[in-house]
Parts: structure tokens; C-alpha cells; sequence
């Protein structure tokens, strides 16, 4: 599908964003970077999760509408 | 899509010839009526550039023709305010409580001041009216700890109560919880004064233990009777009105970790005839001496 | 050139971060509108925070502020942007599904975050820029990658020239992007705590964040929504825009003039005298710039006047543009400092910033969206336009009570505050005129609880639009992926 690059670049950054969080809420010093550390490490695993499932679940089908419209 | 203009035929305009999306703009000219308001406001702007500060230069700005300053305009507002109240102001100032008050017109201008002032800067603790709230002391029901005279109220508000200033009323209480007193006493005490002082039933309960825990360790300050001292600022334990709750737990901790409660000194916000007059009010409250 | 264009390509648009936005926007805005009536409950009476430091008005107010302006305005804002650039570009949005998600996904991440971060207390004192440095640079993030997307979209258009509600939109990024990084500059106390100071102090600080503050009503919640209204208006009406000269003069004047407006913001405080003038002067001028929008608006509907009556939705619309004209007339009326001087810190502030609010940003989104719902869904129209005339008239209603209370309120606070008696003492205290504005808090609520219905009711409307059977497209009409050649129709 057309969006395979984009995701070849988002996946990795997003992946770092997790990283961060994940080191956020390891030496966090107070509640709120403990909270928001946690929440990005999250809600990283769940955009790249949900990126591989796409891709797994609705690629080929995707892939078929698109060539059938031509796409750009 | 190349252009192509059109005639609307509702407003007889040309279009631009564009189109997005089924989108498509009219050529209409600027309305003059806007155009022309535009204009003016610009004039406007540019005339009060001329007149009032406008741009800075770097080290300065621009001081515009008047010389205007807000500060000076504040300051001449002040100024008229002040002309208006001093007449009367340096009489209070000057002036004895008793020469005030043999002074009808004089006494109602500083009642009037003392409770704009009182609602401004005493009401947030001691309450509307000087109902008092907890750990702010009732002033209308007078409950004084420090007196209730004119002259007491005047010192008090003057240098305030554990204050940073130097004539500062001060007393302190000691933690009878840390060490001075036993559990079992602190309870027994805490009972004396509860039945004795705060007219509650004995309900079966010897307070007389309690009664020598007192006598040897609180009258010296508050009194065999529990009736206070005001020199050393020691409250009045009879009474109906207390500082700190009515209850026995609140008895209890007050025994064994005493809070101590602070007023500003208001010497440095308010000046004095400003404190006179205030201090005519406070006492008019219900509670003066 | 022209035959480049002469041939359009067919283009299958991403609608589907669209149609997450207008469901996050109407979430939003029912959770803005229900802090917001709880926050008028607790100025009406102030012991409904019930002691609780979590829901008390300081840390809950930055919660109804970001979630109406941020949350509620900017899901509905990026998301008909991204219709709009698509459309009148013809073509797909720039850098593919990912990234597309990862802006709505990102953009709600910081908004619960910065909520989150509200209500535990943390806050960096900035009214309308609270959350603290670390939720400041993922948002920075977040909006890089819009404007890569909006710029990435327009760079590959298939239109020759650029449609108006583009520019707006533009500007719109772009400012945002620049005001955001320009007032949040500021050191953490370690790169692992969520406190920071900011770099500039005192008087400094405060008009580095007024520029912000009142950019951020300029082209956040102005300069954004006249892109929105630039787009949804001559389509629903189905007009030509009334003056392309207009657009392009009242574009360019508001851009230039907006951004020194701020200081007005600090009259009477200890702003050099110069600053304050110069904030007031171009407030002034600012008004017609303000009002070429307006007249735009409106005159688009001459010839089509008769749809107000069957099209609620647009008369939403017209009606938020008609709040829009009277608060840009209220605000250079306010940033007089004469006037000033007695609007200053009463609730008629609060009055301008909620007619701004409810019937100018509120009510374009509402025109916006029953519009875009039936096209995004495919329906053949709204399930009800009985309920959506109910919506409307509740919600000016509320509308009204909001501000005429406010204005009573506000104007007998200034009032109050600057009365001498005949001695040249101060008449009332502060107090006194906290109680004397007590029953325009509870009609305020009133006005709040009105604007909430309003605003079930549409989520009711919409949810049954998408799911109701009665609404259903016959099968033949629908259009899955659409096909060659075709530009998806536009709800005709």
C-alpha cells in the first residue's frame, strides 16, 4: 500500500518517543514525569502495535482497492 | 483547472475564474464603507502616535506632543482622593479616641473608613462582621485575648500578634504533649475544662484530678477560673466562644501541641489615623471594652 | 502549465483521520462544556470543590480552557483542515497513513496528558500555555508533523493557484508553531522532573505571554476558524465566496496587525506607557481587517438566503459569524484603555472571551460538522433536522444568558471597585462585590447548563445519523474508495 514508506519512517520514530519514555519513567524524580513517562512508553507500543496489525489485517485488501482507483 | 470566468447571475459579478472543489470567488471590490473606517481607524492611530508614547528607540521612546504618563495620571488621582479625606483624617490622627467620639460628624467618618478598611484587609480571618472563625478570634463577641479596649485594639492592630515587628504582641504555650504532661493527665485535664469552663455535664466523670493538673500547670496563665490573662495573652477558657472548637478532642490537642495563631502588623500597609479609625470600628462591633 | 492541470488525476483522500477528529472533537467538546458548568457551579458556590486539591477552580479551569480551545476547537480545526486541503488541492495527504495517524494519536496523547498534568498540580502559571516543558516539546513534535503534512499536501496540489481557506490555515500552523516555541522557552529543574522556569521574567514574561496569549486567539481561534468558515460556508450555500479582493486585503491586514495587538492584554499595569498604546492603536485598526471576514461570511449567502430555513446546519454558521463581527467590534472596544479601565479584570472579560468562544468558535464547528458527517459517513443527510434547530435555538439561548450576565456582572464590578463616597473612601470593599455578582454566576451557569444540552443533543444527532437505517445511502450510490476519474461528491 502507498503509506509503506511513511510507515517504514513513523514505526522507528515513534519507537524512539517510547524509548524516551521509557528512560522518563525510569529516573523520574516526581509523579508527573513518573505518569507521562509511563503514558509514552505506552502509547508508543500500542501506535506500532496497531501499525503491524494494519499491515497484517487490511494490507492486502487496501492494496487491492488502491490499485483498483489508481492511486497516485 | 484553467481559468474561466464566469458571470453569477445573481449579482451580475464576475468571477476570478478559479474553482476548488466546486468553489468558486466573485471579483467584488472592496465595499467603500470599510475601505473608508479602515482609513479612519489608522488616522486615529497614527494621531495618537503623534499625541501619547508610541514607538521605542532603543534607550527611550517616542513621549508623544502631551507628555502624557500614567503615572503621572495616577498620581493626581491619588492626590485628589487624599485632599478629599485629609481634613478630616489629620483630625483623627491627631485627635484622642474620646475627642473623636465627643465628635459625632467626626466619629461616623472614621466608622465609615474602619469598615471599608475592616472588610479589605480583616474580614478574610476574622469574619464578616467580626464573627470570627476558627483560630481567628470572634471580635464582636468578645472574645479578646489581648484586651478589648481602645487602646488594646489600637496596639494589636498597630504591631499584630507574633508579627515580625519588634513591639509584636507575643505569647507562647508550651507542648504539654512532649513531655510535660502524661497521656492520662492531658485526658483528665482536658475533662476539667471541659465540664468546668465549658459548662458541660460531668456525665459521672471525676474531674477532680483533672482540677489539680490545672491549678498546677494552666492557672498560672489562664486563670483558677479559667478566666484568662490579657497581659499575657492568655485566653479566657470561660467563655462560650473558643478559639479553636468547642469539643474535648480539640481541648486535647491544644494541650499537647499548642497552635499559635499570627495577625500581620499592620503598621506597614495601613497608616495610623487609617488605624484609629479601624480600630473605632472594631470596637463598635459588639465586643469593645 | 495549464495542461498539467487540464487532466486532474483521480485521488483517493484520506478520510479517515478526518472522520477521528470530528469523533475526538465532539467528545472534547462535551467534556469542555461539562467542566465548564461544573467550574460556573463552583464560582456560584465555591464549596462545591469539596476540599479536594484535584477539582478545585485553579488546577480545573486550565482543564475546561485546553479542552475547550485545544481539544474540542483544534481536533475539529486539524480535522476539517485536513478535509479542506485535500479537497481543494485534489490530492491525498502528504506522507501516507502513518504519519497521518500519529498526528491525531500524538494531538489527543498531549491533550489527556496535559489534563493530567493539570489536576496533579503541575502548571507553568501561563494562562492558555500551562502544561509544563516536557508535554510543550511532544506537542512540538505533533505540530511539525501537521505542518508537514498540510505544507507536504499543498506542495503536491493538482490546483493551480491556492483556495483562501488555505492561507488561513496556513498562517494559522505556522504562527501557532512560532508562538508556541517563542513563550514556552524554559529550563527544567533537571531533565527528569516535570518543573521548569521559564527564561523571561517579570514584565517580560508577561507580554512575551500576552503575544501568545492573544496570537493564540488570533490565529488559533481566528485566523484557524476563518479557514474552516472559508471552505464550509460557500459550500453549504452553494455560492461563490462574496469577494475574492476582500479575502485577499482582510487576509494580509489581520496577519500584520494581529500580532502586535497583544499588549492590551497588560493596560494599567507596569507595561511601559509606550507598549500599552501602541497595543491599544492596533487593536483599533484591527477591527475592519476583523470584520472583512465577516462581511465575507455573510454576503457569500446573498442569493441564498432561502437555505437559512432549510438548513439549520448553515444557519449555525451564518449565526457564528454574526458573534464573530460583534466580539472583533467588543475587542478593540476593550482594548480602549479608558474602557478599559473598568473591563479590567471584572467578568466582562470573561463574557468577550465566551461570546468568542460559544457563538463565534463553537458554533462554526457545529455548522461545519452536521455538514461534513452525513459527506464522511456517506448518509443520505442528518438523521434530524427537527433536533438540530432544537440545538440551535438552546445553544443561543445559553449563549445569550452567558454574556448578558456577564456584562451586568462585569460592568458592576468595575463599577464597585472604582465608587468613592462623599468622605473619598472607597465605597464597596472587594467582597461586597463578590456577593453582588452572585446571581449573575448562577444565571451564567443556567447559560452553561443550556449550551451543554445543545451540545448532547448534536452528539444524540450525530451518533444516529451514522448508525440510524433511515439515513442509509441507497446501495448503488455509495462510493467505496472512489472510483476512477471521480471527485467524491460533496454531500449534494
Amino acid at each position: 500500500m502507498q503509506s509503506e514508506v511513511g510507515d517504514w519512517i513513523v514505526g522507528p520514530f515513534v519507537a524512539i518517543l517510547g524509548l524516551i519514555g521509557l528512560i522518563l519513567f525510569g529516573r523520574a524524580n516526581d509523579g508527573e514525569m513518573t505518569v507521562f513517562g509511563a503514558a509514552l512508553a505506552l502509547f508508543a507500543i500500542v501506535f506500532i502495535f496497531s501499525l503491524i496489525k494494519r499491515r497484517f489485517d487490511g494490507g492486502h485488501a487496501v492494496q487491492a482497492a488502491a490499485k483498483g482507483a489508481g492511486h497516485e | 483547472m484553467p481559468t474561466k470566468i464566469e458571470k453569477d447571475s445573481v449579482t451580475g459579478r464576475e468571477t476570478t475564474g478559479h474553482e476548488w472543489d466546486g468553489l468558486k470567488e466573485l471579483n467584488t471590490p472592496l465595499p467603500k464603507w470599510w475601505l473608508y473606517v479602515f482609513y479612519l481607524t489608522i488616522a486615529t492611530s497614527v494621531l495618537q502616535f503623534v499625541l501619547y508614547p508610541s514607538f521605542s528607540y532603543g534607550p527611550g521612546y517616542l513621549h508623544g506632543v502631551l507628555g502624557y504618563t500614567t503615572r503621572q495620571e495616577v498620581d493626581q488621582d491619588v492626590a485628589k482622593i487624599v485632599a478629599k479625606r485629609k481634613a478630616d483624617m489629620d483630625k483623627i490622627g491627631t485627635l484622642s479616641f474620646a475627642q473623636i467620639k465627643a465628635d459625632p460628624k467626626l466619629l461616623e467618618v472614621a466608622l465609615v473608613d474602619g469598615k471599608q478598611v475592616f472588610a479589605s484587609n480583616c474580614q478574610p480571618c476574622h469574619g464578616a462582621g467580626g464573627g470570627g472563625n476558627p483560630g481567628y478570634p470572634a471580635l464582636a463577641a468578645g472574645a479578646w485575648i489581648w484586651g478589648g479596649t481602645l487602646d488594646a485594639i489600637q496596639k494589636t492592630v498597630t504591631y499584630g500578634v507574633r508579627s515580625d515587628d519588634p513591639n509584636a504582641r507575643t505569647s507562647a504555650m508550651p507542648a504539654f504533649g512532649a513531655g510535660l504532661l502524661t497521656q492520662p493527665q492531658i485526658q483528665a485535664v482536658a475533662d476539667y475544662v471541659w465540664v468546668t469552663f465549658y459548662g458541660n455535664k460531668a456525665d459521672g466523670r471525676d474531674v477532680s484530678e483533672g482540677a489539680k493538673v490545672f491549678n498546677a500547670n494552666c492557672a498560672v496563665c489562664h486563670g483558677v477560673k479559667g478566666e484568662g490573662n490579657k497581659l499575657m495573652g492568655a485566653p479566657r477558657l470561660a467563655s462560650q466562644v473558643h478559639l479553636y472548637g468547642n469539643t474535648r478532642e480539640a481541648i486535647m490537642a491544644q494541650v499537647m501541641g499548642p497552635k499559635m495563631g499570627v495577625m500581620p502588623a499592620w503598621n506597614t500597609r495601613l497608616d495610623p489615623a487609617t488605624i484609629k479609625a479601624v480600630t473605632l470600628y472594631v470596637h463598635s462591633l459588639g465586643g469593645g471594652e | 502549465m495549464s495542461d498539467a492541470f487540464a487532466a486532474p488525476r483521480p485521488v483517493m483522500y484520506n478520510e479517515d483521520v478526518v472522520k477521528k477528529f470530528i469523533i475526538a472533537a465532539m467528545f472534547w467538546a462535551i467534556v469542555a462544556f461539562l467542566v465548564g458548568v461544573y467550574l460556573a457551579a463552583e464560582l456560584a458556590w465555591p464549596s462545591l470543590n469539596f476540599g479536594l486539591s484535584w477539582i478545585n477552580f485553579g488546577r480545573l479551569r486550565p482543564v475546561h480552557t485546553s479542552a475547550a480551545i485545544f481539544a474540542f476547537g483544534g481536533s475539529a480545526l486539524i480535522g476539517t483542515s485536513l478535509y479542506i486541503v485535500q479537497r481543494t488541492c485534489r490530492a491525498r495527504l502528504f506522507g501516507g497513513r502513518a504519519l497521518a495517524d500519529f498526528l491525531f494519536w500524538g494531538y489527543q496523547f498531549f491533550i489527556v496528558m496535559a489534563a493530567l498534568s493539570y489536576v496533579m498540580g503541575y502548571s507553568q502559571s501561563k494562562e492558555y500555555a500551562e502544561p509544563e516543558w516536557h508535554i510543550d516539546l511532544f506537542l512540538t513534535v505533533v505540530w511539525v508533523v501537521y505542518l508537514l503534512i498540510f505544507l507536504g499536501t499543498l506542495l503536491k496540489r493538482q490546483e493551480e493557484h491556492i483556495y483562501v481557506a488555505n492561507w488561513f490555515l496556513l498562517a494559522f500552523i505556522v504562527t501557532v508553531a512560532m508562538l508556541h516555541i517563542g513563550n514556552n522557552a524554559a529550563v527544567p529543574i533537571s531533565l527528569f522532573s516535570a518543573k521548569s522556569y521559564i527564561v523571561y521574567s517579570g514584565v517580560q514574561d508577561a507580554i512575551v505571554q500576552w503575544w501568545y496569549g492573544h496570537n493564540a486567539v488570533g490565529f488559533f481561534l481566528t485566523a484557524g476558524f476563518l479557514g474552516m468558515m472559508y471552505y464550509f460556508i460557500p459550500k453549504a450555500a452553494g455560492r461563490p465566496v462574496y469577494s475574492y479582493r476582500l479575502s485577499v486585503v482582510h487576509f494580509w491586514t489581520l496577519i500584520f496587525l494581529y500580532i502586535w495587538a497583544g499588549p492590551h492584554h497588560l493596560h494599567w499595569t507596569s507595561l511601559p506607557d509606550w507598549t500599552q498604546m501602541l497595543g491599544m492603536a492596533f487593536s483599533v485598526m484591527l477591527w475592519m481587517p476583523s470584520w472583512g471576514g465577516m462581511i465575507n461570511g455573510i454576503m457569500t449567502l446573498s442569493g441564498a438566503w432561502d437555505k437559512l430555513r432549510t438548513d439549520p446546519g448553515l444557519r449555525f454558521s451564518v449565526t457564528a459569524v454574526g458573534f464573530y463581527g460583534m466580539s472583533t467590534f467588543e475587542g478593540p472596544l476593550m482594548s480602549v484603555r479608558q474602557v478599559n479601565a473598568l473591563s479590567h479584570y471584572t467578568d466582562w472579560t470573561i463574557g468577550h472571551v465566551h461570546s468568542g468562544a460559544l457563538g463565534w468558535v463553537a458554533f462554526i464547528v457545529f455548522g461545519a460538522i452536521y455538514y461534513i458527517v452525513p459527506v464522511l459517513w456517506q448518509r443520505k443527510a442528518l438523521y434530524s433536522t427537527r433536533l438540530v434547530s432544537w440545538h440551535y435555538w438552546i445553544a443561543t439561548l445559553g449563549i445569550v444568558l452567558y454574556i448578558v450576565s456577564m456584562w451586568v456582572a462585569g460592568i458592576t464590578e468595575g463599577l464597585m471597585w472604582r465608587a468613592y463616597d462623599q468622605y473619598g473612601f472607597l465605597q464597596y470593599s472587594f467582597v461586597e462585590s463578590v456577593v453582588a455578582i452572585h446571581p449573575y454566576m448562577v444565571v451564567r451557569l443556567l447559560g452553561g447548563l443550556f449550551f451543554l444540552t445543545g451540545g448532547l443533543i448534536m452528539v444524540y444527532n450525530l451518533i444516529q445519523t451514522v448508525k440510524s437505517p433511515t439515513t442509509e445511502l441507497p446501495r448503488e450510490k455509495l462510493q467505496s474508495g472512489y472510483p476512477a476519474g471521480a471527485v467524491p461528491a460533496a454531500g449534494e
